[in-house]
């Protein structure tokens, strides 16, 4: 370099500077005068500095790195996972509809308009589904099963494959036979090869059901499937006049022709027909809102999590800076302003947040399918890795504006921090700018809500959950500080290690209020959790069969009524039998006669008028049905016989805006009936027995061909052994559902739902296990000197240990009373005053998820604090 | 012809820290005016206030009354980061600890406060200047790879590289072992000759001060002494 001066770089090593003066001057004229020196600093100027001063690993920052991979990593997991079912369910929606359109109708087949219409669009596929009983083996000690009973024609599946678990792909069974789902086989005890009697009709088992194509669209029943010929439940007699079946048409559509376009053209034509139509886009909706859901519920726990993360990203980038209070001192007696400051550390977090995120994304992708596999069979489809475009981003935009929102306090705080710091030890302590924290604090806030609400399937939720995470860990953070001034005013314990254990919860710089709400909050998850799905399940167990009817009956002909109580009288003296009728229709219109709203003419369902929606159960009845009591207008006469009455739930009468006088216009059976509203009924709907929203005058309905349903109570301790034999056998058209094996479903799928949420919610404790080891690493160095301190005074590794276990037991025990006040309050609540249930919490489980979220706290706290017991006095000592 | 500005001027400069009945005055009144290119040694016990008089004086602390230019920049009134942007690329420190920043190499170390002035070719000036301080064969090693010593040439080559108008040093070999010291006052005015600028050296350490063309004696953060007058 020309100019440069001469010296000798040998002669001027330390303690060889003679000479110095008599050497040449270095001839480089003076830089350059500044230009816009007087300016902020440019950002790559910023980022320049910023980059020399950042770890090529991040240290310093990895508090920050570990808790935004934890959250974005939870929250791209979620995204990706309900991403891939959704594509999956919309990849596969031809094939499980079983077309590309669908019709469905309730108690009678297709017209011959309907069916040549159908035709006319393409290929068609016809069938009936009802619920109904199969039994098998030997009369004396003949199984029953409730069975779905799906009777096909011969070109189904028109999309898809139909596989037996013998590698078979097959179509409708040959007549005479029928392929049954595993459950149902199990059940029955039953191999192929052997008969099976639905409605009393042998059929031999010709294999068992290994893929349904069409499962998820055919919604929900009782039972497992049954496959038949199309013309098994006539030849049964299942669909006589009045039986509860349903008929579908499934058209595979000729080419050209639009799916959303045909179901148009079939709704005008057939408009009160009461045909339910579906397109292969929405061929499961229950599965997709199921999915919907899901995804929402564990992208608000994901936020929780990243909540609490926070806390961590907040602990985490304080001590980072406060640890760089000498260069950030240095850069100011070299030029920087506050501003530079601000840009260069907030170039270094936002580069750890980004690592951090990215590598959040990446692991989320990549866990995926543990998680899909975790969740088992609450999934409905099993869905492969499809990276949603959508998800993927928002996770990321969810974990930099926390980041945002947790690190620019005390960002923002450092950037206070004077020059005069490197001259002089004391300077006054910085107050927090809570003016400059308001814009990035508030901004961050709201873009997160902004983010939240808009991606929410159900916004009132989700500002419900936010508004509650919100006040829980402001709570948490109360309650935090209260117990550190509590701690502060106990009378020191006398044991010189209980007594330094129990200071360092409260002495200058412990986390204890920040360790509080961060795992405070998921352990109080976990105790939530415990309670309510204990409380649930024990009520499912004691209190759902008390009050439950033993037994459900469906398509009990009303002709044999007497029949039926007799055979249930024979066999269970003392039962009580409540028989309602039972006829299927969908409300066509309402409101005031003369200018009544059409139900197809509305374009959204309002709120809480779910009854609008397709077909529904209708009864008539002489008197008040039990459990019901009106809020509103009169009873009809027994033996009424004016203009048709109904009686309207309360609850339809709110949502629709309905008024006595008004009129309701069902399609029953393809006929429009209408009648006038008499009166407005509040229904129990806790008395688990039939209830209906519309109750009619029987003038009005009864001419309908129907079934009855009925409910049969047992007396306490009366044997019922044999009464679903008998009945099935003299009822074979009928379904015979017992509640006591319903309930153990119920309870084994609540435990596996309970057990999959415990698992989403353990990231928030993991997130509070990364604050608390942040906090532990925040405190090394003064910790560090209290433990050489201490073993200069003669303190044993083994009495280090004890202190440590010591310290972090009594806050562990802190923890473990606010989780279990918390969590039982808050799960109180839910359980007595929400579900309006019995507080049943099996508190062995509830401590047993407790003690195992402590454990794991106290495990990591122990292993976070093991190196300071190996510390050595006389090394530490020259280093500190 | 008119005689140059000088590079400081102050009038009755007082300094008070805490407040109410924890207040302490650090200075009392000091009047002063140094002029372009001289070398000056502020003497005086600990705690006189000859530490806060250069912290005054090179914009790191705000005085609390009195007025004060420096190298033609009026310093009363501004807040910190206006003196901040004052200092930058004009005021060279050199302290006592050294304070290079640790996760920075020497080169990055001297090519700062360039990169903070603006100045475009600062890397190629920090190179210059830390040969010219004999440690062009440390460029790319850390503070914590180098001496005591070492660390100190980093610190004045960090100073004069962007070739400020004024170099303040508070105590530059108070870390150092005395055949060090030398070494590094030596350089510090060799560098000081080299860029012309005005040095003020803070120091306990009477045969340094005798190196210096004016000796100011502080004492209860008033001046004692000035042995320019």
């Amino acid at each position: 370099m020309t100019g440069v001066g001469s010296f000798s770089p040998s002669r001027l090593r330390e303690g060889s500077g003679e000479g110095l003066l008599s050497e040449p001057r270095s001839t480089r004229p003076p830089p350059t005068p500044p230009a816009g020196g007087r300016g902020a600093l440019p950002w790559s100027t910023a980022w320049r500095i910023a980059r020399r001063d950042l770890s090529a690993r991040f240290r310093g920052l990895r508090l920050l790195l570990v808790c935004l991979f934890l959250g974005t990593g939870a929250l791209a997991a979620i995204g990706t996972l309900t991403g891939s079912i959704e594509s999956e369910l919309a990849a596969r929606g031809a094939s499980i509809l079983g077309g590309d359109i669908e019709a469905e109708v309730w108690q009678r087949g297709a017209t011959a308009q309907e069916a040549s219409a159908f035709s006319a669009l393409g290929k068609v596929s016809s069938g009936t589904r009802m619920q109904a009983m199969a039994t098998a083996g030997p009369q004396a000690d003949e199984c029953a099963a409730p069975i779905a009973l799906k009777a096909v024609d011969a070109s189904y599946p028109l999309v898809g494959k139909l596989r037996l678990q013998d590698g078979r792909a097959v179509g409708a069974p040959p007549p005479g036979s029928l392929w049954l789902a595993e459950g149902a086989a199990e059940r029955l005890g039953v191999a192929p090869g052997d008969t099976v009697k639905i409605g009393g009709q042998p059929l031999t088992l010709g294999g068992i059901v290994a893929e349904e194509p069409d499962a998820l669209s055919e919604g929900f029943a009782l039972g497992a499937v049954a496959i038949v010929r199309d013309d098994f439940p006539a030849r049964a007699g299942l669909t006589a006049p009045g039986a509860m079946y349903r008929t579908k048409l499934r058209v595979a559509l000729r080419p050209g022709i639009d799916p959303a376009a045909a179901v148009q053209q079939l709704q005008a034509r057939f408009p009160d027909a009461g045909l339910r139509l579906r397109t292969r886009d929405k061929a499961a909706p229950g599965a997709e809102r199921f999915i919907e859901n899901m995804g929402q519920f564990l992208v608000l726990v994901g936020l929780a999590a990243l909540a609490i993360a926070g806390i961590g990203i907040g602990g985490g980038v304080a001590s980072y800076l406060d640890a760089r209070r000498a260069s950030i001192a240095t850069l100011k007696v070299l030029g920087a302003s506050s501003g530079d400051i601000a840009r260069i550390y907030l170039l270094q977090i936002a580069a750890a947040a980004l690592a951090g995120s990215v590598a959040g994304l990446a692991a989320g992708v990549l866990v995926t399918p543990l998680l899909a596999s975790a969740l088992g069979k609450l999934l409905p489809v099993s869905a492969g890795l499809v990276l949603d475009p959508a998800a993927l981003p928002r996770a990321a935009a969810y974990g930099l504006l926390v980041a945002m929102v947790f690190a620019a306090p005390p960002l923002l705080r450092a950037r206070q921090f004077p020059a005069m710091a490197l001259m002089r030890s004391r300077v006054a302590p910085l107050a927090l700018p809570f003016r400059a924290m308001l814009v990035p604090v508030g901004l961050g806030l709201a873009a997160i809500v902004g983010l939240a609400l808009a991606s929410a399937a159900d916004m009132r939720l989700t500002a419900g959950f936010l508004v509650s995470t919100a006040a829980l860990l402001i709570l948490l953070a109360g309650l935090g500080g209260a117990i550190r001034r509590l701690t502060a005013r106990l009378p020191r314990p006398e044991n010189p290690l209980l007594r330094i254990a129990l200071v360092n919860l409260y002495r200058p710089g412990a986390q204890t209020g920040a360790l509080v709400t961060a795992l405070g909050f998921g352990l109080s998850a976990f105790v939530l959790l415990a309670v309510i799905e204990t409380s649930l399940s024990a009520n499912i167990a004691r209190k759902v069969p008390a009050r439950a009817p033993d037994y459900f009956v469906l398509d009990v002909p009303r002709d044999r009524l007497a029949e039926f109580e007799q055979a249930v009288h024979q066999t269970v003296p003392g039962a009580a039998i409540r028989a309602v009728p039972a006829l299927r229709g969908a409300i066509l219109a309402y409101g005031p006669a003369e200018r009544m709203t059409r139900v197809a003419d509305l374009k959204a369902i309002p709120e809480n008028a779910w009854a609008l929606r397709g077909e529904r159960g209708l009864t008539y009845a002489d008197e008040v049905p039990e459990g019901n009591s009106l809020t509103e207008g009169q009873w009809w006469a027994k033996g009424y016989t004016g203009v048709p009455l109904v009686s309207v739930d309360e609850k339809l009468e709110d949502a629709l805006g309905l008024k006595l006088g008004d009129s309701i216009t069902i399609s029953l059976l393809g006929v429009e009936r209408t009648a006038k509203i008499a009166s407005f009924r509040r229904i129990d709907w806790d008395s688990m027995g039939f209830n209906y929203v519309l109750v009619f005058s029987p003038n009005a309905i009864q001419d309908a061909p129907h079934n009855l349903a009925a409910t049969i109570d047992i007396p306490p301790g009366a044997p019922k052994a044999g009464l679903l034999r008998r009945l099935v056998r003299a009822f074979p058209a009928s379904s015979v559902i017992e509640t006591g094996a319903l309930l153990r479903d119920a309870r084994a799928l609540l435990s596996q739902m309970s057990v999959a949420i415990l698992a989403a919610a353990s990231v928030t404790v993991l997130a509070g296990i990364a604050v608390l080891l942040g906090a532990i690493a925040a405190a090394r160095a003064s910790r560090l000197y209290d433990t050489v301190i201490l073993r200069v005074l003669g303190a044993s590794r083994g009495q280090l240990l004890a202190l440590q276990v010591a310290e972090y037991g009594l806050l562990v025990a802190m923890l473990a009373g606010v989780a279990l006040a918390l969590g039982s309050g808050i799960g109180w609540l839910v359980i007595v005053k929400l579900f309006e249930f019995d507080w049943l919490p099996d508190w062995r489980e509830v401590f047993a998820v407790l003690g195992a979220g402590l454990a794991l706290v106290l495990g990591f706290a122990l292993a976070g604090s093991l190196p300071l017991l190996r510390a050595k006095p006389a090394q530490a000592l020259r280093d500190l | 012809m008119t005689s140059p500005p000088p590079a400081i001027a102050a009038q009755n400069l007082t300094l008070t820290l805490g407040s109410g009945q924890a207040a302490v005055e650090i200075l009392r009144g000091i009047d002063l005016e140094v002029p372009q290119g001289q070398a000056l040694a502020l003497l005086g016990p600990s705690g006189s206030g000859k530490s806060s008089l250069m912290a005054v004086l090179s914009g790191l602390e705000r005085a609390t009354s009195g007025t004060l230019s420096v190298a033609g920049e009026n310093f009363s009134g501004m807040d910190e980061d206006a003196l901040a942007r004052a200092r930058r690329g004009r005021i060279g420190i050199v302290l006592q600890a050294f304070h290079l920043l640790p996760t920075m190499t020497a080169l990055e170390n001297v090519a700062t406060p360039m990169e903070l002035a603006g100045m475009p070719d600062a890397a190629s000036c920090a190179r210059a200047e830390l040969e010219a301080v004999g440690l062009g064969h440390r460029m790319t090693h850390y503070p914590a790879q180098l001496s005591g010593g070492e660390q100190q040439r980093v610190a004045i080559a960090r100073a004069i590289a962007p070739r400020p108008v004024l170099v303040f040093a508070d105590e530059p070999t108070g870390n150092l072992d005395t055949a060090t010291g030398h070494d590094i006052i030596d350089l510090l005015f060799a560098r000081h000759a080299e860029a012309g600028a005005t040095l003020l050296i803070v120091t306990h350490d009477h045969e340094l001060a005798a190196r210096c063309g004016r000796v100011i004696t502080l004492a209860d953060g008033r001046i004692a002494s000035d042995s320019g007058t």
